[in-house]
């Protein structure tokens, strides 16, 4: 397992190197999850090993309090979120511009990277995600409020093991576990917020991928429009799960937008969508 | 250790009961041998976090050919839940079988 001491967090982080090299500069995705549930395990099994057999450079990491990285009993604002992820670029990538790819909250960290750092990003490919304004606070703090309520009775995991099975019962109760030994639910909506002249100032292409049943497909409108250069891509009666349920649609699409915008180094084959 | 000569099915079984005891550390249930018919989610109780490091070690025992990672983005995520000791061992036995699978 790899580890890094990010801003002083022991943080496991997993590079699968493009494979075979073509010679030419690989572009470079950086893959941040979302939270609770998630982990770079969602990354990793699914798009990276497709990504690097088509030329890409891959590299995802657990955000700090989650799958194998440490989990700090503070320090859990977004803001703290970009500044890990600022700092593992620093020391993994150097300041060449990656492509970034969030699944959920890991979009919202790529959206604010790039407002704060806008020479680091080449363009985002955001999951289900959507940039941190004012009506994506509340609803995460609605969310939060409601997975607290829940995961605090005992039926509802039993309710989860019946219905989804163990291995949901089990990412439920790691979530859990997250958010009672950590300031999470209380910080992380709280941002730095983006208002709409920061969302304009974001000038990287991005690829908006939303499930038509998901959590963002309502508010993405507004979002689209204040965004210079986003396309959105909707996949009919998905729900928020669009990763890993459909990580083999998201990897065509993901593979077209990098043939689009970073060809170089791509395999022609594996770039082909 | 790098060894990627074609074990037998139980020769890899043997394999990835030492590497799943090791991931599971801890975690291991007493006095139960792991066969090839338990799901290593349900019955192992290993996270899909825990499914690198199961393939970072097949990589090292029988060399970078096996590629788990690989072989895991081809499955629904369904498939991926269910995933048993036995296609572990498929997976070994087919993935290092000559002409099966391009050295990396």
């Amino acid at each position: 397992m790899a580890v890094a001491i990010v801003n002083d967090v022991l943080t496991h982080y997993e590079h699968m190197p493009a494979r075979p090299s073509t010679g030419r500069t690989a572009p470079k995705v950086v893959c941040v999850h979302g939270l609770g549930y998630d982990s770079l395990a969602s990354f990793y099994l699914t798009l990276a090993a497709p990504l690097a057999e088509a030329g890409v450079d891959v590299l995802t990491y657990d955000l700090r309090g989650h799958g194998r990285s440490q989990r700090p009993a503070t320090g859990y604002r977004l803001g703290d979120f970009v500044d890990d992820l600022r700092s593992l670029l620093d020391m993994m990538v150097g300041t060449e511009p990656v492509h970034l790819v969030g699944n959920s909250f890991g979009g919202t960290i790529a959206f604010s990277l790039a407002v704060r750092y806008p020479e680091r990003v080449r363009s985002i490919v955001s999951i289900e995600s959507e940039p941190a304004t004012e009506v994506w606070s509340a609803k995460m703090g609605r969310t939060f409020r409601n997975t607290v309520d829940a995961m605090s009775d005992e039926a509802n995991l039993a309710w989860i093991t019946e219905t989804f099975g163990s291995h949901y019962a089990r990412l439920t109760r790691a979530a859990a576990a997250v958010i009672r030994s950590t300031t999470i639910v209380e910080e992380v909506a709280d941002g730095p917020l983006l208002d709409e002249q920061a969302l304009s100032s974001i000038r990287c292409p991005v690829l908006a991928i939303l499930g038509g049943e998901g959590f963002q497909c309502d508010d993405l409108g507004a979002v689209e429009a204040m965004l210079p250069d986003c396309r959105t891509e909707v996949i009919d009666g998905q729900n928020h799960s669009v990763l890993v349920e459909r990580h083999q649609l998201v990897r065509k699409l993901l593979l077209g937008w990098l043939a689009e915008h970073d060809p170089v180094g791509l395999l022609a084959d594996g770039a082909r969508p | 250790m790098t060894n990627s000569h074609v074990p037998s099915p139980a020769a890899a079984l043997g394999a990835i009961r030492v590497i799943l005891i090791k991931v599971l550390g801890d975690y291991v249930l007493d006095d139960v041998e792991i066969n090839a018919e338990m799901s290593l989610t349900a019955d192992l109780g290993l996270e899909s976090i825990d499914l690198i490091t199961v393939g970072a070690m097949l990589a090292e025992r029988y060399g970078r050919r096996l590629n788990l990672a690989a072989f895991l983005a081809e499955m629904d995520i369904d498939d991926v839940i269910a995933l048993t000791v036995g296609t572990l061992v498929e997976f070994v036995v087919d993935g290092l079988a000559p002409g099966l699978a391009a050295e990396r």
